[in-house]
């Protein structure tokens, strides 16, 4: 009897030990249906039934973002930012709007107060001329034209932030400048994510990454061994990532010079547009945030892209729980002070 | 004399369950990485990262990008999409690591079903 308690005990000790402690399986899906680039969700879950169903979830969410963030298509039965930034006989008309708009805009004139004006939801005139000239080069390489300097000039007089009038009681979003429209592109992803992201905290979903077109959101812990691995891409394209982070529960954004650009003349140009030389700027090849708050560290991140090291540093600094990581010219990294306690150790 | 004999059944027991189990894993684990290609989300092809192979592959409305894997490297060769994002993208050889033709609704991924150090993501 002793005997046969032994091997029981035995196997149970063995199978118990070795076994799996968390039957999660790692899932991920891919999709490109939202904010124009590739959103990929990873999670651990029970079954692929259950990781289908929180996708099928997220993406239901991450679409009515998409629609009503969207500044270049409308959609019937919704004012959206499209609507917003419409002329109405050259007019632009108060136009009532879904809360979530009336939320990220806020947020937007919080984070243009924080970075000195570098990111700027107000920059639509300069930024769309740019983004015109950038799809006609991608689709004409050989015809791919610089826009007209005195044209952006003219442009960025219709930039101020002031002219976006907000009516929280009302619920309404005017642009105060005939001249002026939204562009939302260095925002509105970072804060889709965020809420989409609260939302899952508010469901009890966890252990998984969002990741939309580089926002990306860590939502709880991996499961299986707490900290997630995320990689940053080298933007040199040379070799393997820069940096090998460990992550909890945070978000880290990073935006590069890399990931949308068109050629002129064999110059590359990317969609990073400096508020003061209405060009796009050269100090960096990334910069990568890193925050408890995916909508902060987006905002943050073009911001950061677009002022001086010194200025950017001191940004991070007077943050809390705000870090970030650039990557010169020369491939050489700048971090902020606790930047590299998220560092993976090198073995 | 019998308790001993008792502990070494034990023991014995205790090397061959270990074995067992080890066996197992050595058996089910996949060997080597896998290059997985997805075209607008859907995985339409897995391919050997260790084994050099070149294909075509149809993408999204009609897209063409040509994936070549070599030396256990994998690198989009040509592409018909406007921006050449993808062509231009160095080769991945990590589980993590992406290549993304956003024209064509394509994604090449490497993956491993086991490994520490390897990056949930690489962004």
């Amino acid at each position: 009897m002793k005997k046969v308690f032994s091997f029981v005990l035995a196997f149970v000790i063995i199978f118990g030990v070795t076994g799996c402690k968390s039957q999660k399986k790692k899932y991920t899906h891919y999709t490109f249906d939202y904010f124009d680039t590739a959103t990929t969700i990873i999670g651990f879950a029970d079954s692929q039934n259950e990781f289908d169903k929180v996708c099928g979830k997220i993406e239901a969410k991450l679409d009515e973002y998409h629609k009503l963030y969207n500044i270049y298509e409308a959609y019937e039965g919704i004012n959206n930012l499209h609507t917003v930034n419409k002329l109405f006989d050259g007019q632009h008309k108060e136009i009532p709007v879904d809360r979530k708009i009336i939320d990220m805009l806020l947020f937007s004139k919080e984070i243009y107060n924080k970075t000195q004006g570098n990111t700027n939801i107000a920059f639509g005139s300069v930024l769309s001329i740019w983004h015109t000239h950038r799809t006609h080069g991608i689709k004409n390489p050989d015809k791919a034209e610089l826009p007209d300097y005195s044209e952006l000039k003219q442009a960025s007089l219709n930039t101020n932030i002031d002219d976006v009038i907000i009516d929280t009681k009302k619920n309404t979003v005017y642009l105060a400048n005939n001249n002026m429209t939204l562009d939302v592109g260095a925002v509105a992803k970072g804060y889709a994510v965020e809420m989409i992201a609260k939302w899952m905290r508010e469901e009890n979903i966890s252990g998984y990454i969002l990741n939309v077109g580089g926002n990306v959101r860590i939502v709880g812990d991996r499961p299986d061994r707490e900290k997630w691995t995320v990689g940053i891409e080298n933007p040199n394209n040379t070799e393997n990532y820069v940096e090998l982070l460990q992550l909890g529960d945070s978000a880290l954004v990073t935006s590069g010079a890399y990931q949308r650009y068109y050629t002129v003349n064999g110059k590359n140009y990317h969609h990073i547009i400096n508020p003061q030389t209405l060009m796009p700027n050269e100090s960096y090849l990334s910069v990568s945030v890193l925050s408890d708050n995916s909508a902060l560290a987006d905002g943050l991140s073009t911001a950061l892209f677009n002022l001086s090291l010194a200025e950017g540093k001191k940004i991070v600094a007077s943050m809390d729980g705000v870090e970030a990581m650039w990557v010169l010219p020369n491939n050489k990294r700048e971090y902020s002070k606790g930047f590299k306690n998220y560092i993976m150790d090198k073995k | 004399m019998r308790r001993l004999k008792n502990d070494l059944i034990l023991i014995i027991a205790f090397v061959a369950a270990v074995f067992v189990v080890f066996s197992v894993f050595l058996i089910t684990r996949k060997d080597g990485d896998t290059v997985k290609v997805k075209i607008n989300g859907v995985t339409t092809a897995e391919y050997k990262l260790n084994q050099d192979f070149t294909t075509v592959i149809d993408s999204y409305n009609n897209g063409k990008n040509t994936l070549v894997i070599e030396n256990g490297r994998v690198y989009i060769k040509d592409a018909d999409c406007p921006d050449k994002i993808c062509e231009n993208h160095r080769p991945i050889s990590k589980s993590g690591e992406t290549i993304v033709c956003l024209p064509n609704r394509l994604i090449i991924i490497i993956e491993r079903s086991k490994g520490e150090n390897n990056p949930d993501i690489v962004v």
